[in-house]
């Protein structure tokens, strides 16, 4: 089963959504209405998102792509729930900058309160998987705290979603194919196998430093094929068993409108 | 003891924002893996698991064989609480959002080099307390003319002079606001002393900022 949150009309609903793609909110109300219709606003799937862990280097190849050694213990960073935004959503691109890529990365959405986590019951913990898209802003990087919040805590680009796959239906979160298409030509191809810590290790290690939360989550990082992104394009990060995130670019005065 | 925990979705902490130690590490910053000085505030989260109130208790941390740790350090911070949404201001207009002031401290392992966000260091349960009280914005005629003090057991360790900032109170908001949309309850703390205060297990440690007052925790006992 697979759980959004979504606006349908005009009403914010906690849905779920079968093998057949039929949606029926948790209330049990079946909603007559097609998974791709553009009456339906996908919001962040998490309701109440607590911290969010993000790991870089986490891929062998990528590691290598931007000239670093493989990491021997995670680089864990921090994201806040100002970043997310939903599936079919927008980002922005800031402006007077040469490089912004995205980052397509397997979920693990924590449902249970932990500390000291085993390795071996670490699933125990995760409540499902989605997809998210860590975008990164390479012209604000500097040696401190790297990768620093300028780059990656800006708003709307942690798209994430469209929904949470029950970890039952996805047996092997080890062994599935990762795509990223940019308007519809695949510059991302490569598979969460190559993952150098994968989602147990990482619940056992940061639950060592900390309590985990419901709503926290642990996005595990992106294997190698950057591309630069413009406002227009159009991003899809998908994850074989999980789903596809579709997120389009806008520049930074569109976003923020008033505000910019 | 139940006192209300008073942030609200995130603590933003600054780090290397005292002149002094600037000074004292450029050349440090100078060398790799830095190769050059911040150019922009070198930011830190403390997330909720940290969290915590005035007269808790902070747990002393352990390491990753389940040892206890030998030594903790804590920094105090002037807590900006943020009082409606703050997007892409100016500096000229920051102050205009601020709701009120706190008080930050901010438990840790001991500073060991600012590469990497340090998530073993920093994000240590309870290891965040923020308190006594939000205090209004009309009790300070000038957040950046103000002295962080910090007492263990009594005795004073540590003064900060806020004069000594590297980036104001208005700019550091401008700047966050201009990365993040920040939202009414979230709390920056904009600026603590270079050299961070050893503390032992049982120690009880004082922050105090004169009209903000005075925030009391101890460390988790022998």
């Amino acid at each position: 089963m697979r759980h959004a949150r979504i606006i349908l009309d005009g009403r914010e609903l906690d849905i779920s959504i079968d093998v057949n793609d039929r949606i029926t909110t948790t209330e049990g109300e079946a909603l007559d209405v097609a998974m791709n219709s553009e009456k339906i606003t996908w919001l962040p799937p998490v309701k109440q998102p607590g911290t969010i862990f993000a790991l870089g280097l986490n891929y062998a190849d990528h590691a290598t792509e931007l000239a670093f050694e493989p990491p021997k213990e995670p680089l864990v960073f921090i994201k806040h729930a100002n970043t997310l935004t939903g599936h079919k959503q927008v980002s922005y691109r800031p402006d007077n900058i040469e490089f912004q890529h995205y980052e397509c990365e397997l979920v693990a959405v924590i449902g249970k309160t932990g500390k000291n986590i085993k390795r071996e019951d670490a699933m125990d913990y995760v409540a499902g998987y989605t997809v998210c898209n860590d975008f990164a802003i390479r012209d604000y990087l500097e040696n401190y705290y790297r990768p620093n919040l300028r780059v990656k805590s800006r708003d709307s680009l942690l798209p994430m979603g469209p929904w949470i796959v029950d970890t039952a239906d996805v047996p092997n979160a080890n062994n599935l194919r990762l795509t990223t298409e940019v308007n519809g030509k695949i510059t991302q191809d490569g598979s969460t196998k190559d993952m150098i810590f994968d989602v147990p290790f990482l619940i056992e290690h940061l639950s060592k430093i900390m309590t985990l939360n419901p709503g926290d989550m642990i996005a595990t990082g992106t294997p190698h094929g950057l591309a630069d992104m413009q406002p227009g394009d159009t991003v899809v990060c998908s994850i074989e068993s999980v789903g596809s995130l579709e997120t389009k670019i806008v520049s930074e005065q569109k976003y923020y409108g008033d505000n910019y | 003891m139940t006192a209300k925990i008073l942030v609200n979705s995130k603590l933003v902490c600054v780090a290397l924002n005292d002149k002094a130690q600037l000074v004292a590490l450029e050349a440090t910053f100078n060398e790799a893996p830095y190769k050059k000085p911040p150019t922009q505030p070198v930011l830190y989260y403390k997330p909720h698991n940290t969290w915590s109130t005035e007269g808790a208790v902070v747990e002393w941390a352990k390491d990753f064989d389940g040892n206890d740790v030998a030594e903790m350090a804590v920094g105090a911070s002037l807590g900006v609480v943020i009082g409606k949404e703050t997007c892409r201001v100016s500096a000229a207009e920051a102050l205009n959002y601020v709701g009120g002031y706190t008080i930050v401290a901010d438990y840790s392992l001991s500073e060991q080099n600012y590469y990497r966000p340090d998530i073993k260091g920093k994000c240590l349960d309870t290891s965040a307390p923020v308190g006594p009280e939000v205090v209004a914005t009309g009790k300070v005629a000038n957040p950046d003319a103000l002295t962080v003090t910090i007492r263990v057991n009594g005795e004073r360790k540590s003064t900060f002079d806020m004069a000594n900032m590297e980036r104001s109170v208005a700019e550091l908001i401008s700047i966050i606001s201009r990365i993040m949309t920040l939202q009414a309850g979230e709390i920056i703390a904009v600026g603590f002393a270079g050299d961070r205060v050893a503390v032992n297990k049982g120690d009880k440690v004082e922050a105090n900022i004169e009209g903000v007052g005075t925030l009391n925790n101890t460390l988790e006992g022998a």
